[in-house]
């Protein structure tokens, strides 16, 4: 299997002189393409800021991140916005929709940027609508449909550019119990059937047992790694739990 | 304690304050150079009605403070809209409401205290300028100099607590009705964008249209009406253009946003659709402060255009309102002795170098009334002119009024020949002479006069008659009113030609140019500076309303644009949209005031073109309003991309 994302000792730094912190020491992993990888820890571990090295939204002080044989790190400022569009899709916690847009403009948004013909828009995005199951409030605004719908219409976004890595941050963070495991198995659902690699950072031991891989991360650093292998969604709940219980996260980090 | 807080939010919310703070300190600083303009004891010296100039200023002042009171509480309300999570703070940690609302009330007492000591501060040296301009209007001999008159100051700090007062008053009320719930999540509320269905839209634009074209005929018919019936035409044409651009700057955005979206091709190109949205959510939720704006523009362009036009277009046509030094007119059968009196009671104040006593004819079934040749070549001997001959059985027309010219040149081609008491006169080879000879119906009650050879004229009856006086150094202006008291006092007794009887009521009219001349730049003075105190004042808060509306979306905009960052638009783009959206809003509320202003300075130069005798005069000051505009505007503009793109751009983007 290919690999689409290799990360090379990365290292971040914040402050300076002799008041340093150190959200990321030295972080190396890689991701195969088609891979759904969940990265978990609790808060101040540096899932966030690894997710916004990934994404080329803050810089790494030190490492290597190279995304289907690009360097990230080495891209400047000028091709950044190229780079994103080209690679990346977003899905966020508080889901970053237009409220400006209807839900069909805000999937069709991201073609646009991506300067697809005027002509293929609404085919394309009908066609992800279809797949999404967000046919029926296409034409409403994002404030007229629910959470989980909205989340749905981030991931469709997110997909469309059919992008090389989609990030998620916390994708189920602002949903009720039900929207949440709907939202998962979509995400689940795109990776299964359109192949998309997925990357997830959640503190949610129930979401993250959709991935097929997850990270553990604590102060800085991976604490371990988990993979789902054979097991059933149950199974691979049970031993993310175990090791969350081992890394020492409070009550919260497990229900 | 809480003073120390105030001063340092003062410096942490510097950003929201700027604007609002440099509008206040210019509104000050207007208020009090134009006020100390009128109270200044040099203007008012200058001539015995410059008073008029005060109550001008005085009465605009009034306007000004209640239209700026307005702006204030709108620029209050912005700010609490920006600190609200602040104030939220405040409340959760057990301040109780009434001490947030005065940390607020001193933070905008310090501002407002601030403002209005740089206003007039600025205001000292700008009345100066002012003052100078003045003079140099009325060429006295002048030189800069710093004016402070503490009945203006006291004035200005009058105006500015009601309009300061006023804002404060609604912030204070705002403040204590504010849940803590709703202030700390009122910024998460979601945006609804409703527009109103297209047929309505188009059905609303054709309708404002036909309101603005039914007040431009009404103005149109306004002008051709000599009663104060014109004052309806114009009050009602005024009303139907202003609803007119109302109702299209509420409904042009919406159907140009919602054509722009109808078609695929249009919408999708590049970041069109971002676009559209960033300037939907504007019309919906700004669409009534921009119209509200539009209005504003429009008074104010227009009243700068015509004060500053009608202003210099009076003080152009001086010369030809008093070609001569005195007249007086008495609509009488006098006999000529009667004005002897006259011309010694003159005389003995300011030698007469020159007079003429004559007659204005009445000519039976006609509204026109006659002069005799050599009268008529005496008053222009008088002038300066050269003497006009004709035949004995000729005639012609004087007419220096613009406006009947066009009526008496049909009249004279389909009539070229008149008939009185048996005698047959043609028009002369000259049917028309134009050159400046009226003044208070010297030259013919309406404007106008037959001119007929001495003979024909003297077979009809003289009913009204008329003194001109050429004086030694041009007379003085308290003449006329001496002249006047003399004709009024009982010591002057006219005969009545034999034969004639007194009418039942005589018109009696004394013009000294001296006075003329005193009195038409006090009307030039009047005019262009209350037309440019208004306007600039207007053009400052609709500024100051649009640059708020923008900011107080600035964190929406904030994190759609972080939105767009994130899915790969570039910087160069972000940048760009931002002066595209930008520009956009400051953009649709100055469509119509400029296309009106246009027509106004086209229309003005199409109607009154001919009556003002400098040539260019209505262009030039089109030109001058219209640059004047765009100054003050795009500062406004510069400022508010300024802030706009500091906060919503990373550094290396702006």
């Amino acid at each position: 299997m290919k690999e689409v994302l290799k990360l090379d000792h990365i290292q971040k730094y914040y402050g300076n002189g002799g008041n340093i912190t150190k959200a990321i020491q030295d972080i190396s992993f890689s991701v195969q393409q088609g891979e759904f990888v969940g990265i978990m820890g609790a808060s101040g571990s540096g899932k966030t800021t690894l997710l916004n090295c990934i994404s080329t939204i803050d810089t790494v002080s030190a490492g290597h991140i190279y995304l289907d044989g690009t360097d990230v790190t080495e891209i400047n400022e000028k091709e950044i916005a190229r780079f994103r569009r080209e690679n990346l899709g977003f899905v966020f916690q508080d889901f970053n929709l237009l409220d400006t847009l209807t839900i069909s403009e805000n999937i069709a948004l991201a073609l646009t940027i991506n300067q697809v013909p005027a002509g293929e828009i609404d085919g394309r995005v009908r066609g992800m609508a279809v797949k999404l199951n967000i046919t029926d409030i296409l034409d409403k605004y994002p404030y007229q449909v629910s959470g989980g719908q909205k989340q749905r219409c981030a991931c469709a976004r997110a997909i469309i550019n059919q992008p090389k890595l989609i990030l998620a941050d916390e994708p189920t963070g602002a949903l009720d119990s039900h929207s949440s495991q709907m939202l998962l198995s979509t995400i689940q659902s795109i990776n299964e059937t359109l192949g998309a690699t997925i990357l997830m950072v959640t503190h949610d031991a129930f979401s993250a047992s959709y991935a097929n891989r997850i990270l553990f991360l604590r102060d800085g650093a991976i604490f371990t790694e988990i993979l789902k292998g054979g097991d059933s969604r149950r199974t691979f709940f049970n031993k993310i739990l175990d090791v969350l219980t081992m890394m020492g996260g409070g009550v919260s980090d497990v229900l | 304690m809480y003073s120390k807080l105030a001063f340092r939010n003062i410096r942490r919310s510097l950003r929201d304050y700027i604007i609002y703070f440099v509008t206040l300190t210019l509104t000050a600083a207007l208020m009090y150079s134009f006020l100390a303009l009128g109270f200044s004891p040099d203007i008012l010296a200058m001539t015995e009605n410059m008073s008029m100039l005060t109550t001008g200023i005085l009465i605009l002042s009034v306007l000004i403070a209640f239209m700026s009171s307005f702006v204030i509480g709108y620029a209050i309300r912005f700010m609490l809209g920006q600190r609200k999570k602040e104030f939220a703070a405040y409340e959760l940690m057990g301040m109780e409401v009434k001490t947030v609302r005065n940390l607020f009330l001193v933070e905008n007492g310090i501002i407002g205290g601030v403002a209005f000591l740089l206003g007039t501060l600025v205001g000292t040296g700008l009345s100066g300028l002012l003052n100078q301009v003045v003079q140099n209007i009325f060429e006295i001999p002048h030189t800069y100099r710093v004016l402070f008159s503490f009945r203006a100051w006291g004035m200005t700090l009058f105006f500015f607590i009601l309009m300061y007062g006023f804002g404060m008053f609604r912030a204070a009320k705002v403040i204590r009705r504010q849940k803590v719930i709703d202030l700390l999540y009122d910024n998460q509320k979601n945006e609804e964008i409703r527009f109103q269905s297209l047929h309505r839209s188009v059905l609303t634009g054709l309708l404002s249209v036909a309101a603005m074209i039914a007040g431009v005929i009404l103005l149109e018919k306004g002008l051709h009406i000599q009663t104060n019936e014109a004052l309806l035409y114009f009050g009602g044409a005024c009303l139907l253009i202003l609803v007119g651009v109302y109702e299209l700057h509420r409904n042009i955005p919406v159907l140009l946003y919602q054509f722009a979206k109808r078609n695929p091709h249009r919408k999708y190109r590049e970041e069109n659709l971002f676009f559209l949205g960033q300037i939907g959510r504007r019309i919906q939720s700004s669409g009534r402060t921009m119209a509200v704006v539009a209005i504003l523009l429009t008074i104010s362009l227009a009243t700068m255009f015509l004060g500053l036009t009608m202003g210099a277009g009076y003080k152009a046509n001086m010369e030809a309102y008093y070609p001569y030094d005195a007249g007086v007119a008495i609509d009488a059968p006098l006999t000529k002795n009667s004005m002897d009196s006259v011309l010694s009671f003159v005389d003995e104040r300011c030698k007469v170098e020159d007079s003429v006593t004559y007659y204005l004819y009445a000519v039976p079934d006609e509204a026109i009334e006659a002069l005799s040749l050599s009268d008529y070549n005496h008053l222009r001997e008088i002038l300066g002119l050269s003497p006009v001959s004709i035949n004995n059985n000729e005639f012609f027309v004087h007419c220096d009024t613009w406006n009947y010219m066009d009526d008496i040149r049909q009249r004279l081609e389909q009539q070229p020949e008149i008939t009185l008491n048996g005698q047959t006169l043609t028009v002369a080879e000259t049917p028309i002479l134009t050159e400046p000879m009226e003044q208070y119906q010297m030259a013919g009650t309406n404007g106008y006069v037959l001119v007929l050879p001495d003979e024909a004229a003297s077979q009809l009856s003289g009913e009204k008659i008329r003194l001109v006086m050429k004086l030694e150094g041009g007379g003085y202006p308290e003449l006329r009113s001496e002249l006047r008291q003399f004709l009024n006092s009982g010591k002057w007794l006219p005969d009545i030609q034999p034969g004639q009887e007194l009418p039942e009521r005589v018109t009696m009219g004394v013009t000294v140019k001296a006075w003329g001349v005193a009195n038409s730049l006090t009307g030039f003075t009047t005019l262009s500076f209350c037309g440019l105190y208004l306007s600039i004042i207007f053009i400052i808060l609709s500024c100051s309303v649009l640059a708020f509306e923008q900011l107080s979306a600035i964190d929406k905009n904030q994190k759609n644009y972080a939105v767009i960052d994130r899915l790969g638009v570039s910087a160069q783009k972000q940048a760009s949209l931002v002066r595209k959206e930008l520009s956009t809003v400051f953009l649709i509320p100055l469509f119509f005031p400029i296309v009106l202003t246009i027509l106004l300075v086209v229309g003005t130069q199409f109607i009154f073109g001919e009556a003002i005798l400098q040539a260019g005069l209505v262009l030039f000051y089109g030109v001058i309003t219209i640059l004047l505009f765009c100054a003050i505007y795009l500062t406004y503009f510069g400022a508010t991309m300024f802030l706009f793109k500091k906060v919503i751009l990373r550094p290396e983007m702006r």
